[in-house]
């Protein structure tokens, strides 16, 4: 009994620390889960924590349940429009790109460490999955809001490429322990068994599962509950059939996400929870697992594959995936840097030790290396870089509180409040009544603790907080109403988008006369919105960027896949001076 | 920045009872043509109303800074109006405008006159100047606020 109470005290201490430990890091910019993966380290056996933790089959158990539902969050909050955004280019890497940085970096490796080539690409495959859960959380933490087809294209990769990581794992594993047969032909067959069996279940069993959850009458909390063990189930039935498991609660999160669901609000707040839980569970356990003293031996030619990984595979992939998308460069680059290794290799990195290999103990150390050479590189520069490459877009909003409410069958309304500051517009700016997008209903003004008893005149005042029903959609309207704009900051709406706001049907004839641009080719009946398409072959986001004369255009809102709104930025020949 | 003949009290109309953004936008018009027996207030509105087809000139926040080229007009002309009242313009953010500045640039427009524009709306994108041209109580007031900058 006093064992038990030791182990809860130690348990709950460490996830404290560690729960605390995000609110320093966020601030200082490192990698969350490199201090999730430090700090299992140091609890471990050549840390002051001296815990032995050596249970390989227990590490792999809880690492693919914890991957499991990171990839579940993960599809649950993927709104369907970045799917039709990202997917295309996503599935490229995440198959075909796989492939070729697990390729490069297993021959390379082969080649460097004298073993076969077999060998070599199983290490190759293992590191060759970008990490969900890394991708996940840098991209979405750190207030960083990138432009949508390059979040959309990395975090649909991350989620996808995992099963590709795993099946070339689990067949060059075979291959090597059998070494008979065609292997052109298994390798094809089980590509086709372990993608589509996961494609299948997981998306019918998506479907499924939210016509059961729609249709039971149970208490609110069990809700999540069911959703959860329905996402696990489908992710053990698939994988007991020898399909991929990952892929195919990967896709029912996504499909469960994006349709009409009873409690979704509870559902998708308690899986944040829990994948956070996971992450934090499954880095920590990660860094017990290793002993940092054997990562020392092979530091040099784990920095030697890491560096071929990062500075040769990855680049190459993602430049040959891309080819057809005809991405622009900055956001070649961008993907090309952040393909962050995780968890997803270390887990990966378990399997040969299952499989009782002779040398599985040196792929683990060096693939640890590898992964913390990503984690502590790509992932500590990507806010800078995303910086540096200019893929930051004006955040969309900056609310104060925001509570999605939760009406049975009823469209997507929010509960959003604001508390205003001296400096919002409609404090600053009073000079006429405020105009509220047509269905935003002012519902309660708290002053002073004090609920006002009218709301009409309204008559709103520094300190204020007031609270609006309203669709999502009007957000940004309500943010200009609200919000003062940042003072001189380089992602102000003026500039970044620029002065005007054209309609993305304008005709490029008229615009051009009314700016006196002169463009031998073009024809004057294309619409903005084709414009802007004909140098993409991808889909439109906001922030793409066509340079017209000495005027540029940004895209500043797509609905429907169609470019509703650009911004017009006039030439300067100085900085915009602020207010 | 500004030309000393970009702008007069005589194009300055302030507090003006105007109910419709067509309104205004002839307004304008009539402030442009008026010293220029070579220019119709009809074509000039015209023009305006062109450039309002290819997305509103709103700037947000009430204030509008409709623009067009005319090949009959020799050098640079605005006009600005003041409305006792907001009118509906179709501004991105929704709001009534009560504030607006119009541009008039010759037929050979050159990048000068894209920066002259910008210049304009990043005044007006000053909360302060646009309280005190809200302020401003006549077309001799509102020509300072315009040329203090």
């Amino acid at each position: 009994m006093e064992l038990t109470n030791q182990i809860i005290l130690i348990g709950a201490a460490v996830l404290f620390v560690s729960v605390l430990a995000s609110v320093v890091t966020s601030r200082l910019g490192a990698p969350l889960l490199l201090v999730f993966l430090v700090i299992g380290m140091l609890l471990g056996v050549d840390g002051p924590g001296g815990i032995a933790f050596h249970d390989v089959q227990l590490a792999h158990l809880l690492g693919s349940l914890a991957l499991a539902l990171i990839l579940f969050d993960g599809g649950l909050v993927t709104p369907y429009k970045d799917f039709r955004v990202g997917l295309r280019p996503a599935l490229g890497l995440a198959t075909i790109g796989v492939g070729i940085t697990a390729g490069i970096t297993g021959l390379f490796a082969a080649w460097w460490l004298g073993f076969g080539w077999l060998e070599g690409l199983l290490l190759g495959a293992i590191v060759g999955s970008t990490d969900a859960a890394a991708v996940f959380s840098l991209l979405r933490s750190q207030g960083l809001e990138l432009k949508q087809r390059v979040g959309a294209t990395l975090e649909i990769e991350s989620g996808s490429n995992d099963p590709m990581a795993v099946f070339l794992t689990i067949v060059l594993i075979e291959l090597l322990l059998t070494s008979d047969g065609n292997a052109g032909l298994v390798i094809l067959q089980a590509f086709l068994r372990q993608m589509g069996l996961g494609a299948l279940i997981g998306i019918a069993g998506g479907f499924g599962l939210v016509w059961l959850i729609n249709r039971l009458e149970m208490s609110p909390g069990l809700y999540p509950l069911a959703a959860m063990a329905g996402g696990l189930s489908l992710f053990g039935i698939t994988a007991v059939l020898d399909g991929s498991g990952f892929l195919a609660i990967y896709l029912a999160g996504l499909v469960i996400g994006n349709r009409p669901l009873q409690q979704r609000v509870e559902i998708k707040r308690f899986h944040d929870g829990i994948a956070r839980l996971a992450q934090i569970g499954m880095f920590l356990m990660l860094g017990l697992l290793v002993a940092p003293s054997e990562l020392l031996p092979v530091a040099g030619d784990a920095l030697l594959i890491a560096a071929v990984l990062i500075l040769v595979a990855r680049p190459a992939a993602v430049w040959l995936c891309l080819l057809p998308f005809r991405f622009p460069w900055r956001e070649q680059l961008f993907v090309g840097w952040v393909g962050l290794r995780g968890a997803v290799p270390i887990i990966l990195a378990l399997f040969p030790l299952l499989a009782g290999f002779d040398a599985a103990q040196t792929y683990f150390n060096i693939i640890f290396f590898v992964v913390l050479i990503s984690l502590l590189i790509q992932g500590w520069t990507l806010t800078w870089l995303a910086r540096v490459l200019q893929l930051e877009v004006p955040p969309t909003t900056h609310l104060v509180q925001r509570v999605e409410l939760d009406i049975p069958g009823q469209r997507e309304l929010e509960l959003v409040g604001y508390r205003l500051a001296e400096n919002a517009p409609i404090i600053t700016e009073r000079h006429t009544e405020p105009h509220l997008p047509s269905d935003a209903r002012l519902v309660a003004l708290v002053r002073d603790k004090h609920l006002m008893e009218s709301l009409s005149p309204l008559d709103p005042r520094p300190g204020d907080y007031l609270y609006l029903i309203a669709d999502p959609k009007h957000l940004p309207e309500l943010d200009r109403l609200f919000v003062p704009e940042p003072v001189s900051e380089h992602l102000s709406e003026l500039a970044f988008f620029g002065e005007f706001v054209l309609n993305g049907d304008a005709k490029l004839g008229g615009l051009c006369a009314v700016y006196g641009i002169e463009l031998p080719e073009l024809e004057p009946e294309l619409t903005l919105d084709a414009l802007i398409r004909r140098g993409l072959y991808a889909h439109p986001v906001v922030g793409d960027r066509v340079q017209l004369g000495s005027i540029e255009l940004v895209v500043r809102d797509v609905q429907d896949d169609i470019v509703t709104q650009v911004g017009l930025k006039l030439p300067h020949t100085t900085e915009p001076t602020s207010s | 920045m500004f030309s000393p003949d970009l702008i007069s009290e005589a194009r300055i109309g302030c507090g003006m009872e105007i109910a419709s953004k067509k309104r205004l936008l002839e307004t304008l018009a009539e402030l442009l043509a008026k010293d220029h027996p070579r220019i119709q207030a009809e074509t000039v509105f015209e023009r305006l109303l062109e450039r309002e087809r290819l997305g509103s000139t709103g700037l947000g926040h009430g204030i509008a800074l409709p623009h067009a080229r005319l090949k009959d007009v020799t050098q640079v002309l605005g006009a600005f109006v003041q409305t006792s009242k907001g009118v509906d313009y179709d501004a991105a953010d929704g709001e009534p405008v009560d504030l607006a500045f119009a541009l008039l640039v010759p037929e050979e427009a050159n990048e000068e006159h894209l920066q002259l524009l910008a210049h304009l709306a990043s005044l007006f994108s000053k909360a302060g100047i646009r309280s005190r041209l809200r302020e401003a109580a006549s077309a001799a007031d509102l020509l300072e606020v315009l040329k203090s900058d």
